[in-house]
């Protein structure tokens, strides 16, 4: 399900705007980071997001339905919202409080049944937390508890996700078992939005970051444009480094924060597509080849679609199943503007399951010949 | 464990318990005091009300019938009613000190009833008072605390001040009493005590702590959203400000209609639903019906011991705290302190 914000402005004082006449969209199974400084109202703009807030002018849409004109029950079946691990305190056990998210399927009267019951473990059992079913939601650790609100989120069936500061106060491990558990929710459909206090997190698992700043301003696009070494240092104030980790599956992207900036060399969050080309090498035309190995075949339809999008950079495609152990192997040749072959390979990597590694050719090929099309296209897909 | 009882629900034995409970000790409570009465008798002179004939002594049957059964409904319902209210105030204010009395109502209540006995009226005029004074209490709470951007905690501030107004204008009521007559009545009424007990008391009395109760009852699941953060519980789809003025009515007209019948009684409200909560959890589903059952059994107890331990009679609210602070104490001791 789609979900798209139009012209949102909100303030608390009329005088002091929060947000200005924000734009954005997030498709079915992608995911949105939230991203920006202590006070730039990252918080808020969940809460006017799910309605809970209103926008003052401007409004949010789900699959261009108006949430402010829907129905709470109608609204709440379709979006969940997770809130911070920290802000719970009740006795109740993990199973009554996942069952808890069913509300909006039962009447004032009624009472769980059996089919409630079943949902509720089966969510559990996904978010591999099936055997916490009987512990109390007030002894279990940070990181449990915030699966148990992912699992009592996801009972209610929803389409979208909203998630705050899902991964903050977790250790390593549990960091990677909420997001882990967000990017297999997006590759199976589902749209999700969350909050974080971490730029690298938004590299490796978001398709489009949104960064808020103090005062309004804002920078939303695809993740790799927008998080970028300059936007951090304009948003948060904050010289960093965005560096590459190699694995052996992907290119990891980090993000290392250097020093302070300066009180008097900061300056505003700026749009990305306003007059200034932050980096002009970013535009220059790049050929490169990329070998994308997928270990499953779920995310086949992922792959294509991204492929698809990224059509006019394709200029060959090989694709050959290894069925024997499970494989998916994809090489693909591109010839384009170097930016947006970062983006098809940044897209790729997110997906759960997937290695994808791109090399570019050495040279520079700005004006050399013309672009060969893709023909073999058709025959390529994988089944 | 079968997924019915994970969930929270009660198992069938419980179920028994709880529904039989309070009938037994009403039984045994109704053969007890100054003339004693076997439970097989007090069975024989109840059903002898239905088939015309009975066995015992015509005495007997007159102490049952005119003045222990009422007083043992009476007892049942404030009891039961008293800790359901108290169980929805903890869960709605996710506080686990918060009392019936939170908003304010009792302090309210205790105002008209001192009123009704200043201004002179009947029993049945002091019950109305004392109602309506409950309800306005509440309201007035209410609309202090209550706004757009305010959390709970401010209607609480609110109610704590509400209290104290009325607790001041008691005290108004007093200074102007007739220190003769009215003031020791007054007194003696703000102590609380199960001796007003009539048939045509409980009739107007009772409706609103059954229909309360009742009401409680049926969304007692629903009532597990309650002490989520608000943006939790909205999320739920649920619109949780009408489940909160349904449970804050429910609450306010029991506690009202227990306290214009039989004073303040203190503690039960406070003791009972956080002994269920350490046995049963925290899940409504088996803690309103714990709560109304472990109620109304240990407010048949107090009073019965309030009736028969001297020759004059304790007033209630004495022996409930006296009975109930060592007890809540051991019982919080054992089960490692409680939890919402």
């Amino acid at each position: 399900m789609k979900l798209s914000v139009e012209n949102g402005s909100f303030y608390y004082k009329k005088s002091v705007s929060v947000f200005e006449n924000i734009n954005f969209e997030v498709k079915e199974g992608e995911i949105l980071a939230i991203l920006g400084p202590n006070g730039a109202g990252k918080t808020t703009m969940l809460r006017c997001i799910t309605g809970m807030l209103k926008w003052k002018t401007g409004k949010s849409l789900m699959d261009n339905e108006d949430i402010a004109s829907m129905q709470p029950r109608k609204l709440w079946s379709k979006m969940a919202y997770v809130p911070q691990a920290k802000s719970v305190s009740s006795a109740y056990t993990a199973l009554e409080m996942v069952l808890l998210g069913r509300s909006s399927h039962l009447n004032v009267f009624e009472s769980p049944g059996q089919k409630d019951v079943d949902k509720a473990l089966e969510v559990m059992r996904f978010l591999e937390i099936a055997h916490l079913a009987d512990k109390k939601c007030s002894e279990v650790s940070g990181g449990e508890l915030q699966m148990i609100l992912i699992a009592r989120a996801l009972a209610s069936e929803p389409k979208v996700l909203v998630l705050d500061e899902p991964e903050s106060n977790l250790d390593f491990k549990n960091q990677l078992v909420v997001l882990n558990a967000m990017s297999n929710l997006a590759a199976h459909g589902m749209t999700c939005i969350f909050n974080t206090h971490y730029p690298a997190h938004a590299l490796q698992r978001a398709q489009k970051s949104l960064i808020l700043s103090k005062g309004g301003a804002y920078v939303f696009g695809d993740t790799v444009s927008v998080v970028t070494e300059t936007n951090i240092r304009r948003a948060f104030g904050v010289d960093a480094i965005i560096g590459e980790i190699e694995t052996p599956g992907n290119l990891l992207r980090n993000v290392v924060p250097i020093n302070i900036v300066a009180e008097e060399k900061k300056e505003p969050l700026k749009h990305v597509d306003s007059d200034e080309q932050p980096d002009k090498t970013a535009d220059r035309r790049c050929i490169a080849a990329m070998t994308i190995i997928a270990n499953n075949n779920e995310m086949a339809d992922k792959i294509n679609g991204l492929l698809h999008e990224y059509n006019a950079l394709l200029i060959g495609r090989m694709g050959m199943p290894y069925r024997e152990c499970g494989l998916y192997i994809i090489n693909v040749t591109l010839d384009g503007k170097e930016n947006q072959i970062l983006e098809l390979s940044h897209k790729l990597g997110i997906l759960p399951g997937i290695s994808v590694k791109t090399t570019f050719a050495k040279g520079d090929f700005d004006g050399r010949g013309e672009k060969q099309l893709d023909e073999s296209e058709n025959h390529s897909k994988i089944e | 464990m079968t997924s019915a009882v994970r969930i929270g629900k009660l198992n069938l034995g419980w179920k028994i318990v709880l529904v039989i409970l309070p009938f037994v000790t009403a039984l045994i409570a109704l053969g007890i005091g100054r003339y004693f009465i076997t439970p097989a008798g007090v069975l024989d002179a109840i059903l002898g009300h239905f088939t015309g004939s009975y066995t015992v002594s015509d005495m007997a049957y007159k102490t049952v019938w005119n003045l222990r059964i009422p007083r043992i409904l009476l007892a049942l319902l404030v009891g039961a009613g008293l800790s359901t209210a108290g169980c929805a105030f903890q869960s709605l204010f996710a506080n686990p000190l918060a009392t019936p009395d939170t908003l304010g109502v009792a302090s309210g209540a205790s105002f008209g009833a001192a009123l009704g006995i200043l201004l002179g009226f009947d029993l049945f005029g002091m019950q109305t008072t004392s109602f309506l004074m409950g309800a306005l209490a509440v309201a007035l709470t209410w609309l202090g605390g209550s706004g757009k951007g305010r959390g709970l905690s401010s209607v609480v501030l609110s109610g704590i001040m509400m209290g104290s107004l009325f607790n001041a204008l008691i005290s108004l009521v007093k200074y102007l009493a007739d220190a003769e007559t009215q003031l020791p009545a007054i007194t003696y009424w703000l102590m609380g005590g199960l001796n007003s007990a009539g048939y045509r008391s409980l009739l107007f009395g009772a409706p609103p702590i059954i229909f309360g109760i009742f009401i409680l009852f049926c969304m007692r699941w629903r009532m597990n959203l309650l002490p989520l953060s608000e943006d939790e519980s909205r999320s739920s789809g649920v619109n949780i400000y009408v489940l909160r003025a349904v449970t804050i009515i429910c609450a306010t007209v029991i506690t009202a209609s227990c306290v214009s019948m039989c004073g303040q009684v203190g503690w039960v409200g406070l003791l009972i639903p956080h002994m269920c909560r350490m046995k049963f959890g925290s899940n409504h589903i088996s803690l309103i019906p714990a709560s109304i059952s472990f109620g109304a059994t240990f407010m048949v107890l107090v009073d019965t011991a309030a009736r028969t331990m001297t020759a004059s009679e304790i007033p209630v609210s004495i022996l409930t705290a006296i009975i109930g602070a060592p007890f809540f104490i051991i019982l919080m001791r054992k089960s490692g302190g409680w939890q919402l």
